[in-house]
Parts: structure tokens; sequence; C-alpha cells
């Protein structure tokens, strides 16, 4: 049962990170090409999927644990996205954003333990 | 960042519905999956059964609500600025646990409450600087 649990919220949480580091790319093409753009329809489609199977996923384990415990756990995003769009998206980070989302996942785990 | 509308389409606001919109949603899922869990069937675990609860239906709206205001913020905004800021709801979701749910708060959690607020704080200064600048 909690290997399962795992599992489940492991998938959903790197779904998450997926879903919006294919959504900003697709908003990033939607500055340069519009609304209307295959790309960016495309993008928005696969952003909507991952975040869909993240969602209902989500909602099975809600049937079985305390919001307030596992709701954090997708905290730990904080971290894979700041990492995932500096190196897949070529965003900026400094020392005090960096700092930022370690505390914040840090908190987090936190509060997803205690 | 690039120059951004002002008024409702201000994508520092948006970040704002987008988060409440989040928080009411999560709030809602928690009480409408409760109401219809059947913990016994494996397909429980797909969450499919949770969408015979109005109020999961009533979320998902929310969801949809903040997904867009979502959307134009990554427009305007960096993710590695937006997305830590976007996780203030994981102070406002213990916290609306505690108030609305009567679920507990114990030290250790109110402690990682904390870090939250001060890694927010870290992430929310260059930004209010920027801003001020503008």
């Amino acid at each position: 049962m909690r290997l399962l649990a795992f599992f489940f919220i492991v998938v959903s949480l790197l779904s998450l990170v997926a879903a919006q580091l294919v959504l900003k790319r697709a908003m990033e093409l939607s500055t340069k090409d519009g609304l209307q753009g295959s790309r960016f329809i495309s993008l928005i489609i696969v952003g909507i999927a991952f975040m869909t199977i993240s969602f209902f996923l989500t909602l099975g384990l809600l049937q079985r644990f305390d919001l307030s415990y596992l709701y954090p756990f997708q905290g730990l995003t904080v971290i894979f996205i700041t990492a995932m769009a500096a190196l897949v998206l070529k965003e900026k980070l400094n020392r005090r954003l960096i700092i930022g989302a370690l505390l914040i996942s840090a908190g987090i785990v936190l509060v997803s333990v205690s | 960042m690039q120059n951004r509308p002002s008024g409702f389409g201000n994508p520092w606001l948006q970040l704002g519905l987008s988060v409440m919109c989040g928080f009411v949603s999560e709030l809602l899922l928690k009480r409408g999956a409760t109401d219809v869990a059947h913990p016994d069937s494996a397909w429980s675990w797909t969450g499919v059964n949770g969408l015979a609860s109005p109020l999961v239906w009533w979320a998902i709206l929310l969801i949809i609500a903040s997904f867009i205001s979502w959307l134009f913020v990554l427009r305007y905004i960096p993710i590695t600025i937006a997305y830590p800021l976007s996780r203030v709801v994981d102070v406002l979701v213990p916290l609306g646990c505690w108030i609305f749910l009567a679920e507990s708060i114990s030290t250790l959690r109110w402690c990682g409450i904390a870090l939250v607020v001060i890694g927010l704080a870290l992430v929310a200064k260059p930004v209010a600087q920027i801003e001020e600048r503008l």
C-alpha cells in the first residue's frame, strides 16, 4: 500500500513538472507566433495531458490521505521545476532564487513529514 | 520580463488569482473526494470515482480558471520566479485545512510553514525591487 502510494505520488509529481515546462515553452512561443501556431497548440495539448494525469492520480491519493499530508509533496516540484527551467529553458538563476527555492521545498517537506 | 499589460491583465494579479483559485479548489477536492471515497475499489486509485461529487466539479471549474490565469502568468514571468511564488498555496492549504477541515497542525508543521514563508520572501524580494524601478 505504502509503496504503491509512493509510486503514484512520484508519477503525479513528474507529470506536473513536465506539464509546467511544456506549458512555459508554449507560452514563450505564443509571444512570437501568436495563439494560432500549430506548435503552440500541440504543446498546450501535451501540457494539459500531463496535468490531467497528475490531477486524477492526485484525486485517487486524496481519497486515502489527509490533504495537509499529501498535498505538500507537490512542493518538491519547486526544486525540480527551478532546476529544469534553468537546464531546459535556459532561464537565469541567481543565488537568492536557488536558496529561496530550497527553503520553500525544505519547508514543504517538513510540513509533509510532520 | 517583457512589457506586460496593466490592470486586470497584470500578470502579478493573475498570479494571485491563480493561487487563490488553486487554494479553494484543493479544499473542495479533499471534501468532495472524501464524500464519495470507496478505498476498497482498485479503480479508486485513478480518482475517477471522485467525479460523482458535485464539489469535485466545482473544484474542476476553479482549476480551469487557475490554469488560464497561470498560462497568462507564464507568458510574462520567468517560471523560476513564478512557480516558487505560486507555492504560497502550500502555506495556505495546511492553514485552510486547519481552519475549514479541522485537521491539526503540529509544531513541526508550523516550522515548515515558516521556512516556506522565508523562502517566498527571498524569491519575492528581487521581484519587488524590479517593480520599484519600473
